[in-house]
């Protein structure tokens, strides 16, 4: 019989010995993987900035809002000695509250207590230099908008969290977080502009003494926002108010009766239609009745004008005789098509909605609406509608990031309205009410609005308070920018010789921003009519 | 024969345990020394990301308008056309000066 012979001892030994081996190279070479090639990112610094909020920056790279580390101090309760002198030395090294930190050092629920948060680095090395045991340092970021408060409702603001409350930091919300490792978001914001604008719009609030003012500049082909102002403003680094200090974009966020600058879109109707041409002749006469109304003049006006003169001149009721000849049905449709009946939507979550004649659009409110009252909207959807009248007649979005490709959409108005259009705001500047912003150099058209505000009560108008504006579009003849300025309640100032209109107030501010601006946009200039006029 | 390889064996591994001991070491100290770079990198950047902060502050148009007003006296100066590209000579003509529409092109602007 044959004994089957097994593995002596000997070999036992050595294949376990071998698997010893094996096994600790294995164990060795796991561990030199882990932490070569496996190595987790060091706690701290990366992971901070990997968690950072985007930079905002305006189109040209300027810094509009950016995180800036900063630190928030807890103390572990119960490792304080004397509680009420840390509370003493810590309200003194972080302007924390000392009532605040004694009461939450002697009544603490939790085992640790906040002493202040958003430490700058200053405050924090003043803190350690106290060598008070038991604080905690838990690094943190602070939004800071170096801008101040040239672009505060603009901007906006973030919470302590870090997340987006209002202006672009709430409507770029996503963008700015998702886009962290891209590590900014480039805006349609030229800080050069914006700075005029708002310097120009502040000027122009103090002579006129108004109690809200805004502006407006917008590319009409981009559909970009170059730069939009709104007074009263406040600080975002302060966050909190001071004075008449209010975050309210009134650009975006309030809605107005424009008054007369909605003229340009009756007119804008009635040349797409051909219910009327730029010669022809309207009776104007005291007062146009309408029912049991009577629609009148702000100033005195001729027996007759053409069309082109009731624009230029700002008539109330030629401009009614045009709007009627349209229809109310056609009137909806039309301001319907250019996003005055709808919220606008863009990238700013200030946003006001329209209020227009829901279920009674009549005869009268056709008449009304025609010169820009009985229907309130937000400045900043005005500005699109008058921006697709002269941008060739299609459909415009405004953009808040930078965009410089043509975002003209759908063919609204046909192209030869636009033209039309185009002259007769050249016209309401060199012939009528808006001659002030007419700047040599420069082909400026446009158009005033002079606005009586609606009671409180909504029945009526205050007779003598008013909202002036001004629509302008430069260079008109090859539209590229929009300039729209808003003056709420001016008051009369030497400036204007006391008057309050929007031809003395608004188009002036309008004149003054392109005359600073148009050399920044690298627009060109034109001859100047008076140096070819007096050549002999 | 196998005493004598058992021994090696366990000699072999002694040695790598020993090699093994000191690239683990070195891989140790090569991860503090890169942890510090990279918290000195990210100091480093955080400094900038602050100084950046700052000078967008400083040389903001509004500050530096202010300063410019207080301290030099300088006003915003409106933008005036000496002349245009129209106007001017071309290359091999006349010299602008001589030219009677460039002597007499408007300087006038809107006063501020």
């Amino acid at each position: 019989m044959r004994v089957k012979e097994g593995p002596t001892i000997y070999q036992r030994r050595i294949v376990v010995g071998a698997a010893i081996c094996s096994a600790a190279f294995l164990i060795v070479f796991l561990q030199l993987v882990r932490v070569t090639l496996l190595r987790p990112p060091p706690a701290g610094g990366i992971e901070r900035i990997a968690a950072a909020r985007a930079d905002l920056v305006d189109r040209n790279g300027e810094l509009l809002a950016r995180d800036l580390p900063v630190t928030d101090v807890y103390a572990l309760v119960d490792a304080l000695d004397d509680k009420d002198a840390a509370a003493h030395a810590l309200a003194d090294a972080t302007g924390a509250g000392y009532k605040r930190l004694a009461y939450s050092f002697t009544h603490a629920k939790h085992p640790y207590a906040l002493v202040a948060r958003q430490l700058t680095p200053d405050a924090v090395d003043r803190v350690m230099k106290l060598g008070i045991p038991g604080l905690e340092f838990e690094p943190n970021s602070k939004r800071y908008y170096p801008q101040g408060r040239v672009t505060a409702q603009l901007v906006g603001v973030t919470d302590p969290d870090g997340n987006g409350q209002s202006g672009l930091e709430r409507g770029l919300d996503d963008r700015l977080h998702k886009s962290a490792g891209a590590r900014q978001v480039v805006s349609s914001i030229d800080m050069r502009v914006q700075y005029i604008l708002d310097s120009e719009v502040a000027a122009a609030r103090r002579t006129f003494r108004t109690i809200k003012a805004g502006g407006i500049v917008m590319d009409v082909n981009t559909g970009e926002i170059i730069a939009m102002a709104s007074f009263p403003d406040f600080d975002p680094n302060w966050r909190h108010f001071e004075g008449d200090d209010s975050d309210k974009n009134i650009m975006a966020g309030d809605r107005y009766e424009l008054g007369s600058v909605f003229k340009v879109l009756s007119f804008a109707l009635a040349m797409e239609d051909h219910t009327t041409t730029p010669d022809e002749v309207f009776r104007i006469g005291n007062g146009f009745p309408i029912g049991k109304y009577v629609i009148h003049e702000a100033e005195a006006m001729p027996a007759t004008y053409t069309a082109r003169d009731i624009l230029a001149h700002s008539s109330n009721i030629g401009t009614a005789q045009i709007a009627l000849r349209s229809g109310a049905a056609r009137q909806r449709e039309f301001l319907r098509s250019l996003g005055l009946l709808d919220m606008m939507d863009s990238a700013l979550p200030e946003r006001a909605r329209p209020l227009y004649p829901r279920n009674n659009w009549g005869t009268i409110e056709t008449a009304t609406i025609g010169f820009g009252h009985g229907i309130s909207v937000a400045p900043l959807s005005y500005v699109t509608a008058a921006a697709i009248v002269v941008n060739g007649g299609r459909k415009i979005v405004p953009t808040f990031v930078k965009h410089p490709e043509d975002g003209r959409g759908a063919q609204i108005l046909k192209p030869e309205t636009s033209v039309k259009m185009r002259e007769l705001l050249r016209y309401v500047v060199t012939n009528g009410t808006g001659r002030k912003a007419d700047i040599p150099g420069y082909e400026v058209g446009g158009k005033t609005g002079s606005a009586e505000k609606p009671r409180e009560n909504g029945i009526g108008y205050q007779h003598h308070v008013l909202v002036t504006s001004f629509l302008a579009v430069f260079p008109v003849f090859q539209p590229r920018y929009i300039v729209f300025v808003l003056l709420d309640e001016p008051h009369g100032a030497k400036e204007s010789g006391g008057g309050i209109l929007a031809g003395l107030t608004a188009a002036p501010l309008a004149g003054r921003v392109i005359t600073r601006i148009a050399p920044v946009l690298g627009v060109a200039q034109k001859p100047i009519a008076v140096a070819q006029r007096e050549t002999p | 024969m196998v005493r004598v390889l058992n021994t090696l064996c366990v000699a072999l591994m002694g040695l790598s345990i020993l090699a093994l001991y000191h690239v683990s070491e070195r891989t140790r100290l090569a991860n503090v020394e890169l942890n510090r770079v990279e918290r000195q990198l990210h100091d480093e950047q955080t400094a900038m990301s602050v100084l950046e902060t700052e000078w967008a502050s400083v040389g903001g148009a509004e500050r530096i308008q202010a300063l410019a007003a207080s301290r030099l006296g300088l006003t915003g100066a409106p933008a005036v056309q000496l002349s245009s590209f129209e106007l001017l000579p071309r290359r091999g003509e006349e010299a602008p000066l001589s030219d009677t529409p460039i002597r007499q092109a408007s300087v006038q602007a809107p006063a501020n």
